[in-house]
């Protein structure tokens, strides 16, 4: 039985694997982010309740919940995303190496550099495979031939990509099918080394077999990098993520590893949802 | 069921009634385009006809063996010509049978009136020996005892029983007697003369060897009285040193201001304005084929400036006099080959050349009969052909140069002579494509060059049709305006639809589309009464706002970034560009008060001189300058608006996708924004040009309307759409510079057409580029 410490809103869970992290008592160099009483406002709608977590590094995060539950809005709110959008707001903090990412000192193109992000939609630039890959690389003021080569190949290679496009990498991008599309989008995301990777149901408009495809990937990117990945899919959360976090009407309800959510939930939301009730 | 039969049938109705309306529409929009282009062709179609020539009448002459027909002519109707015979009579016969209602009944051929013209006693029987033409109708019979007498055929039209009726008749405007041309009385081997009303000058080279100008000065006027008998005037009798001993050929200009003396293969050219003294001007000594050429003819082109040679090798040169750096000097302007037919055997020798009255169109005529016609300013060679089958013993050209007069003999029939008339389509002889694109020499300009000048107050002045300089008007109109339209319209787009909040711009993008509205007439007015004179007067300041407005706009800008936060909410963020509007005011008033000074101390106290006298700039007060900020104004909503569509319609997740890879706004909007944009950026851009080539009432109003070839900015110039517009009303209808006016209005179509068409097909590539988001 792991103790459960009054700050987390999750009472954890009762398994105890090995491998299994203590989610509310990481040490320093386990945390990749700390979320410390978040609140989001759109207006005076309030999107995200309070919410308070910790993500650990080198693992795959899942937020899963019904449609308007805020877990996308939590996922950009992590790069400030949310910044785009008018009349948006936000108390509390997120923490990254220690630092406070909504600070005003923060520069936030750097920050979007630490964490990157990869949308629902494929959203390749109308450029060639190539220069989509570089572009990270190139605002960031790289222009060395060599390096961009390798970084391009070495991204394409991460992404499962490489040996698809290797002769066409001169090509538009927009030739591409859209699991391509997706795949040359993570290409592109970790061609600039971020530390996170937030991924934003990034399969929804993908068919299965391509699905599958960004699955494994992401099973292979979590050795090089923190995942967070936003998904309604259920089987996929089970079957891709470490830990879970169900979130419903802006409230983080249920937050363990993701096999005691989805075997033992401790809420009756969650499980209700993770059955079928609603969603 | 039945209900839903019923309904399904009315829904079909509608559908197909629906489709046809569609179908209908869509083809009347293209056939009226087709329409339009048709008409523009037919209208310009015939000034690219080369010239006709068809016989219409002949008429078998009744003459005694050996009379021989000296002179020929026509009226302006074409339906009473006459001859004048070598025995001193005038014949005028029908060229056209009678009104079957008019009083007096005649058919093609008869005769009309003959009079004997040698009535005087000082005549005597005698025999004509030479007819003298001028540009005038009057005529000039020379007898062969040196007699002199000066005719003039002409008509009336009468009017009886509702139809007309020309009538001829013969007037002396000296007398029935014989003139004193020359002190000596001698009879003349050559003669040549012209008159105006209150002058005649002779020039002539007497048989034994001495050539004489004399002058008749009217003590009233020469047309005064149709019968001349009691018209007094004053004669001057001036000798001409002649370098030569012979004499082929006199020709004096209708303004009786030059004599070209022809002897052999050099014309000499002397100067009549000195009522002293008559000076050798020039000497004009053609370079001919080879050494067995020689100048067989020699003939004035209407407008008095220009002489035609030809010569033996059948080779014509066009002559005027040039400014050159030593002075004014006859050059020879261009040349025309007969280019005869491989007949070697018959002779190519030009031996008359036969000019029009009013139009630089002129005649050669070879032993042959061979006879080729050809415009000088276009350098058109419009026919070659024979119309008789040797050299006519007259030949005249209608008034209107509809018409040729041709006494020869009959082809079937060797010794009877017939008198000839033709008809002669040749409407548009200015007009060649050359003509229009290419450098002309015009007469009196010392190089060739592209002019357009289409109409001037005398009847005989060359029309200058080039559309270069209004062609390349429109251009120039149209890149300033872009130059001024762009980067506003460009820059405004971008902050709008990228930068500004999203309350802001649902006010500030209406508001500059309503610009649109504004009727152009309105700018032009405003451009040539208001801005062009302010211009003037401030023109460093013009220049300063140019540097003043974007700096202060920046500086603002700047300091706004680093203010304070505290300081910056007490503004709101969307009222914050507003700041900028006193800054702006404020920059422009610092223009306008430093104009004065800048004035002073860089520019001597009036820029508008300095540039005129020290740096050798022409200044027009209205120029491109004006025209560029004007019709600037008018296309940037165009540009705005298309542009603003095209880069806030760039898809949110592609910007998204750029900030997320840690791009700042400025990186997004140029690697991403701009890239994804710029098909509708560049259809924007092409709209504007368009709209700016196609503009009418700024230019008209604000250019000057100055047909040059000039790039600079502070000219003036002419476009095509204002050329139409100022010219169109005074052209005359059906004539070549109406059919030139509808040729530009034709180019400016297919201009407009070229940049639309490149920008639909730029923009479709683009779209394929960048599409599929």
């Amino acid at each position: 039985m792991i103790s459960i410490s009054p700050k987390a809103l999750t009472p954890g869970s009762d398994t105890s694997f090995e491998q299994k992290l203590d989610l509310t008592n990481l040490t320093p160099e386990q945390v990749a982010l700390d979320i410390n009483k978040l609140n989001l406002f759109y207006g005076k709608k309030q999107a995200l309740n309070n919410i308070t977590m910790s993500i650990p590094k080198g693992q795959v995060t899942a937020f899963i919940g019904p449609s308007g539950c805020g877990k996308s809005t939590l996922l950009r709110s992590i790069n400030r995303m949310n910044d785009l959008v008018d009349n948006c707001h936000i108390t509390g903090e997120i923490i990254l190496h220690g630092n406070n990412i909504y600070d005003k000192h923060v520069d936030v193109a750097e920050l979007r550099r630490k964490v990157g992000m990869v949308f629902q939609r494929p959203n390749p630039f109308p450029k060639t495979i190539y220069e989509n890959v570089v572009y990270g690389l190139r605002i960031m003021g790289e222009n060395n031939r060599r390096r961009l080569d390798d970084a391009a190949e070495k991204s394409l290679r991460s992404a499962a990509l490489w040996n698809e496009v290797k002769d066409r990498l001169h090509e538009s991008a927009l030739g591409l099918s859209g699991g391509q599309q997706q795949r040359l989008v993570i290409a592109r995301a970790i061609a600039i080394q971020p530390e996170v990777l937030l991924l934003d149901e990034p399969t929804s408009a993908l068919d299965p077999i391509s699905t599958l495809t960004i699955e494994e990937l992401i099973n292979d990117l979590k050795k090089q990098f923190t995942v967070v990945i936003v998904t309604h899919n259920m089987q996929q959360a089970a079957r891709v993520s470490d830990q879970t976090a169900f979130m419903y009407m802006g409230d983080l309800i249920e937050y363990s590893d993701t096999n005691t959510l989805f075997t033992t939930p401790m809420k009756k939301k969650t499980e209700d949802y993770i059955t079928g009730r609603y969603g | 069921m039945a209900t839903l039969i019923r309904s399904n049938r009315s829904r079909g109705v509608k559908n197909s009634l629906a489709k046809w309306l569609i179908t209908l529409g869509g083809i009347s929009v293209l056939f009226t385009l087709v329409l339009i282009f048709m008409y523009l062709l037919y209208v310009v179609k015939p000034i690219f006809e080369s010239a006709k020539i068809e016989s219409t009448v002949k008429v078998s002459l009744d003459l005694k063996n050996d009379e021989k027909i000296l002179g020929t002519g026509v009226d302006e109707l074409q339906e009473l010509a006459y001859q004048i015979t070598s025995s001193g009579n005038i014949d005028f016969y029908h060229l056209k049978a009678s009104d079957p209602k008019g009083s007096n009944q005649f058919a093609v051929g008869d005769s009309s009136l003959s009079a004997y013209l040698l009535t005087s006693d000082d005549f005597n029987q005698d025999k004509i020996t030479r007819v003298v033409n001028s540009f005038s109708a009057n005529k000039l019979l020379h007898t062969i005892t040196g007699k002199t007498l000066l005719i003039q055929p002409s008509f009336y039209a009468k009017y009886a029983n509702d139809s007309r009726e020309i009538i001829p008749q013969v007037n002396y405007p000296l007398g029935h007697d014989s003139l004193t041309i020359d002190e000596e009385q001698s009879p003349f081997s050559q003669l040549g003369f012209a008159m105006d009303d209150e002058r005649i000058v002779f020039v002539g080279f007497t048989q034994d060897k001495r050539l004489v100008k004399t002058t008749f000065i009217a003590e009233d006027d020469f047309s005064s009285s149709s019968d001349g008998d009691d018209v007094e005037y004053e004669t001057i009798f001036q000798q001409i040193e002649l370098p030569t001993g012979s004499v082929d050929e006199i020709k004096v200009t209708p303004d009786l201001g030059l004599a070209f003396v022809r002897s052999a293969s050099t014309v000499y050219v002397y100067s009549l304005n000195d009522d002293e003294e008559v000076s050798l001007k020039a000497t004009i000594t053609p370079t001919l084929h080879n050494d067995d050429t020689y100048l067989t003819s020699m003939a004035l082109l209407s407008g008095s400036s220009s002489v035609l040679l030809g010569d033996s090798s059948g080779r014509i040169s066009q002559w005027f006099e040039v400014a050159t750096e030593s002075g004014r000097e006859f050059k020879q302007i261009r040349s025309f080959e007969t280019n005869d037919s491989n007949n070697k055997k018959v002779s190519n020798a030009i031996t008359a050349i036969y000019t029009e009255q009013y139009r630089k169109s002129f005649y050669t005529m070879t032993d042959s009969g061979m006879v080729n016609v050809f415009y000088t300013t276009s350098s058109a060679h419009l026919w070659q052909g024979q119309l008789v089958s040797s050299q006519p013993e007259a030949f005249a050209i209608a008034p209107r140069a509809n018409g040729l007069i041709v006494i020869g003999h009959d082809e079937s029939n060797k010794n009877q002579k017939v008198l000839q008339a033709f008809s002669v389509h040749n409407e548009h002889p200015e007009v060649t494509w050359q003509a229009l694109w290419q450098e002309v020499w015009y007469e009196g300009y010392p190089e060739p060059d592209y002019i357009w000048q289409s109409t001037s107050g005398s009847d005989d002045f060359e029309g200058k049709f080039s559309l270069v300089p209004i062609s390349f008007g429109t251009i120039k109109a149209a890149l300033y305006a872009m130059l001024f339209a762009v980067p506003i319209a460009l820059t405004a787009a971008i902050y709008t639809a990228y930068f500004m909040t999203p309350g802001m711009r649902k006010k500030v993008k209406p508001t500059i589309e309503m610009m649109e509205a504004l009727p152009t007439v309105i700018l032009g007015f405003l451009a040539g009464l208001w801005l062009a004179p302010l211009m003037e007067e401030y023109l460093p300041a013009i220049f300063l706002l140019f540097i003043f407005l974007p700096l202060s706009t920046l500086i603002t800008a700047f300091a706004w970034y680093n203010l304070p936060n505290n300081l910056k909410d007490k503004l709101p963020e969307t009222l914050a560009p507003l700041l900028l509007i006193p800054v702006m005011i404020l920059a422009t008033y610092a223009a306008f008060s430093l104009s004065g000074v800048l004035e002073l101390t860089l520019f001597n106290g009036d820029m508008r001189q300095y540039l005129t006298n020290d740096l050798g700039i022409n200044f027009d007060q209205r120029n491109a300058l004006v025209v560029g900020i004007a019709m600037g104004f008018a296309v940037i909503p165009t540009i705005f608006s298309m542009a603003e569509d095209a880069i806030f319609s760039v898809p949110g997740h592609l910007t998204s996708g750029s900030l997320a890879l840690g791009a700042t706004q400025w990186q997004t909007l140029i690697g991403v924004v701009l890239l994804t944009a710029s098909p509708g950026i560049f259809s924007a851009v092409m709209m504007g040009l368009g709209r700016a080539v196609g503009e009418t009432m700024i230019v008209l109003m604000a250019t000057g309307n100055t047909p040059i070839l000039d790039w600079s900015i502070f000219q003036g110039m002419r476009t095509l759409a204002a050329n139409i517009a100022v010219e169109m009303p005074e052209s005359e209808v059906g004539s070549s510079h109406y059919r030139i006016l509808f040729l530009a209005a034709f180019v400016l179509f297919i201009f407009t057409f070229i940049f639309n068409t490149a920008a639909e097909f730029v923009r479709q590539r683009l779209r394929e580029k960048y599409s599929s988001m």
